[in-house]
């Protein structure tokens, strides 16, 4: 049988004998490697004798296509321009540097274009090598939360998607923008393929679609593209079958690319608004969380032409106003007369993007409820409608991306301003600027003041950690990648976050093991733009997917991760010692299950065994300094590097 | 109580959305707002055995919120000790906590009822504590954080 077929045995035939026994292409899947070892037509190998379960053995043609001793037929057609060279030509020219993946062969077709077609091949986007499909899509996660656009994650039919499902769904309630693509072969493994392959994320992504020709693919890449960064922004996915982007498509061509129309403020409103900024004796502009670095420059711009002093949200997450910039702070004078939200509350306008639950009556949310969301109810990142700080009652939310917006509202500044109001601006400004200093003074002496507590106490406490940290990277441009919740947020009050990226905030939906993948998608961002990326990581998030440390060696990253190394999935550790005492049966058991401890885990060793330079565990607090002056160097060098420190709990 | 999980569950999960002031906030002695406190540490009279403390203070996870020196974490006592100023005033917190509002509580400390954790075991946990004493040097002492003070002094645009 084998021999008669062998060739034209492709995936197709192949599978169609192996569906003749009952395990399919799972049987097939699972032969072990050892039939090399066997040589060529020898017993079992011919497909006559039977397996030790019962299923027929598999040919000796199945065997040699899966373990690889033989290539698909390449005569079946003469493809001399592969639907996935389009693909990737359609990526390119969107700007995507990186494509994140586990390999996986219903993208077979794709990958090979990846890395083999164009020139120069495997750049624009380069492959970057994942070790597990959730840490792809967080790597595309914390990129986009550093560099405030897309990169691609690329997902194996049905179980890598499953794998990656976390991490969407993190992605999605973060509104940050990832653009996903997933393979459906339906002739090869019958278990990863789908009917309604989206369908099992279709909840928390944004938008999804599967064409079912080259043309219509080209164009859902690029709309996916459009979804992805459109506000609401978030995860989308557009399915490929093998079929086409293996299928010959020589007179194909890209459609033009339209980039999305983003919903603004109108004339009127841009027109009020610059009045009440210009009329105003004391303007503030609370900045919240923008979309792009762009978006940080506009506000930047607003605030400096009215002289306003500003609020940001730059300590706890991405894309907010630089802190340290001259007009951030409380100002001269706290008593505002005229406040502007921009995707946070103001007193006097708001202007916030659309909420989630805007998309989630559309999408497939309603039964399921994520986050308690109903439609109408307004999901979160609506912003508006909260009150401000303070206690001044915000303004109703002006449902428009603030981005966007900004042009039209500097453009009417520019156009109202009168000589007088100018001078009076400048006089503003130089008073904010002072008053800024100072409270800025104030603050870092205080705040020093509390840090010293623990500070030659071993464990070593979170607050040294950060303070030994600062001093060595202030003078670089670096991005603080991790949630630093856990690790007692330090670097709030001692560190300067003036970057769109210095700190990329939360895990999205407070999902564990995203921390140390996050921070990779970040240091992907940082590569190519002399920054460094330091990753401050909980040893209880780093576990779910170490494997990232790998990829951060193998792509050369500038990384330097340091270990929060509490040794125990502390925060949970913390409610079941609560929830022992509340019951009254002590807290002497409520280390099992919420504790890393025998053994203990040795993080400079598991670093090395993922080919990355360590150090540690750190337990002497005088020890410290010097060890994170080798790693930032290290990274500096791009090279990665870990320090193992073991830390007060909290 | 389930309410009072998913308080602490957020504050410990929520990405922080809410837009901070620049100069940040938070509270606790990690959080930046407390300062070092100072207060003498209690001399009235300690009968437990601070060995056997220790490893209680370990086991019985008190380091999960007090830090393993009693000076770092949600509630830092070393320069504080307030329920801590004597042997009895300790076993009383204790044991208040556990029979008297054990469902309500006021903060977050487990309660700990004498069949959970006995008189002498208190004891010797409070007579480990007793041998804490602060780590935190002279801020004039700390280079570390004296230049990062400069720093930001010299930072003025
Ligand atoms: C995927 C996932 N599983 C479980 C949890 C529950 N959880 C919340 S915090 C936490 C512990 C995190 O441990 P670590 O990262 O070491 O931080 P630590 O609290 O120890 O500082 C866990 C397991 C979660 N949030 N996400
Ligand atoms: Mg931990």
């Amino acid at each position: 049988m084998a021999k008669s077929q062998k060739t034209s045995v492709g995936r197709r035939g192949f599978l169609r004998n192996a569906a003749a026994g009952a395990a399919a292409g799972a049987a097939a899947l699972v032969t072990p490697p050892l039939v090399e070892a066997q040589g060529q037509g020898q017993g079992r190998g011919t497909g006559t004798a039977p397996a030790p379960t019962g299923v027929p053995a598999p040919t000796q043609a199945q065997i040699d296509r899966e373990t690889g001793n033989v290539r698909p037929p390449s005569t079946v057609r003469t493809i001399t321009r592969p639907g996935s060279d389009l693909m990737v030509q359609t990526i390119r020219d969107l700007g995507i540097e990186y494509v994140a993946a586990n390999p996986g062969s219903s993208f077979e077709g794709l990958q090979e274009s990846f890395i083999n077609y164009g020139n120069p091949p495997n750049k624009m986007p380069e492959f970057i090598t994942a070790l597990h499909e959730e840490s792809a899509v967080t790597m595309a996660h914390g990129y986009a939360k550093a560099e405030g656009k897309p990169m691609l994650a690329l997902l194996h039919g049905t179980i890598g998607i499953q794998h990656g499902a976390m991490s969407v769904y993190q992605a999605y309630y973060d509104r940050v923008p990832v653009l996903m693509i997933a393979g459906n072969d339906p002739d090869f493994i019958a278990a990863h393929t789908a009917h309604d392959m989206a369908g099992m994320v279709r909840s928390y992504t944004k938008w999804d679609a599967e064409p079912k020709t080259i043309d219509e693919a080209l164009v859902a890449i690029q709309r996916a593209y459009n979804e992805a960064i459109t506000p609401p922004m978030g995860p989308t996915l557009v399915v490929l079958g093998s079929e086409i982007q293996k299928d010959n498509a020589p007179n194909t061509k890209i459609p033009a690319y339209k980039p999305p129309v983003f919903v603004t403020i109108d004339a009127t409103r841009a027109r009020e608004i610059a009045k009440g900024l210009l009329e105003a004796q004391n303007p503030r502009i609370a900045v919240g969380r923008l979309r792009t670095p762009e978006g940080v420059q506009r506000s930047v711009e607003l605030a400096e032409l009215v002289g306003a002093s500003t609020s940001t949200a730059a300590t706890g997450g991405p894309m907010s106003f630089p802190q340290r910039h001259h007009l951030c702070g409380p100002g001269a004078d706290t008593t505002y007369d005229y406040t502007l939200g921009l995707e946070t509350a103001g007193a006097q306008a708001s202007i916030t993007g659309p909420a989630l639950a805007k998309t989630a009556a559309t999408r497939d949310t309603v039964n399921i409820g994520f986050g308690g969301t109903v439609p109408g109810a307004g999901g979160r990142g609506g912003g508006g409608g909260r009150a401000g700080r303070g206690g001044a009652a915000a303004a109703p939310p002006i449902e428009a991306d603030a981005e966007a917006s900004l042009p039209l509202i500097i453009e009417e500044v520019k156009r109202q301003m009168t000589a007088d109001q100018k001078t009076r601006i400048q006089a503003r400004i130089a008073k904010h600027t002072s008053a800024n200093h100072e409270a800025r003074v104030t603050a870092i002496t205080q705040a020093v003041e509390s840090k010293r507590a623990g500070w030659n106490g071993t464990p070593i406490s979170t607050a040294r950690l950060y303070a030994e940290l600062w001093p060595l990277i202030m003078n670089e441009d670096w991005c603080l990648s991790s949630p630093s919740n856990f690790s007692g947020g330090h670097h709030v009050q001692l560190w300067d976050h003036n970057k769109p990226y210095s700190y990329l905030g939360g895990q999205g939906a407070g999902g564990m093991g995203y921390g140390a993948p996050a921070s990779v998608g970040a240091a992907l961002a940082a590569k190519a733009r002399n920054r460094i990326v330091i990753n401050v990581q909980t040893d209880g998030d780093l576990n779910y997917s170490p494997g990232v440390l790998w990829t951060a060696v193998h792509h050369k990253l500038p990384m330097l991760t340091v270990m929060h190394n509490n040794r125990a999935w502390h925060q949970e550790y913390m409610f079941v010692e609560y929830m022992a005492g509340v019951r009254g049966r002590g807290d002497d058991r409520a280390h099992i299950g919420s504790t890393l401890r025998d053994p203990y885990l040795d993080y400079a060793k598991m670093a090395a065994g993922y080919g990355m330079a360590g150090e540690g565990p750190i337990t002497d607090p005088s020890k410290l300094s010097a060890a994170l002056k080798r790693g930032v160097a290290a990274a500096k060098r791009g090279e990665p590097y870990l320090i193992d420190v073991i830390t007060q709990p909290r | 109580m389930k309410k009072y999980y998913v308080a602490i569950a957020l504050a410990a999960l929520a990405t922080p959305m809410v837009t901070l002031n620049a100069q940040g906030g938070g509270r606790g002695a990690g959080r930046g707002g407390a300062q070092v406190a100072n207060v003498p540490a209690p001399t009235s009279p300690v009968t437990g055995n601070a060995a056997a403390g220790k490893a209680l203070y370990s086991t019985y996870g008190c380091y999960a919120c007090h830090g393993y020196n009693g000076e770092t974490g949600a509630r830092a006592f070393v320069g504080r000790w307030g329920n801590l100023s004597t042997e009895q005033n300790f076993l009383t917190f204790l044991r208040g906590r556990a029979n008297v509002a054990p469902l309500a509580p006021s903060t977050s400390m487990p309660s700990f009822s004498d069949s959970a954790l006995s008189d002498k075991q208190a004891k010797d946990i409070y007579a480990y504590i007793r041998t804490f004493k602060s780590s935190a040097p002279e801020l004039k002492d700390i280079p570390t954080l004296n230049a990062i003070v400069e720093a930001a002094k010299q930072d003025k645009k």
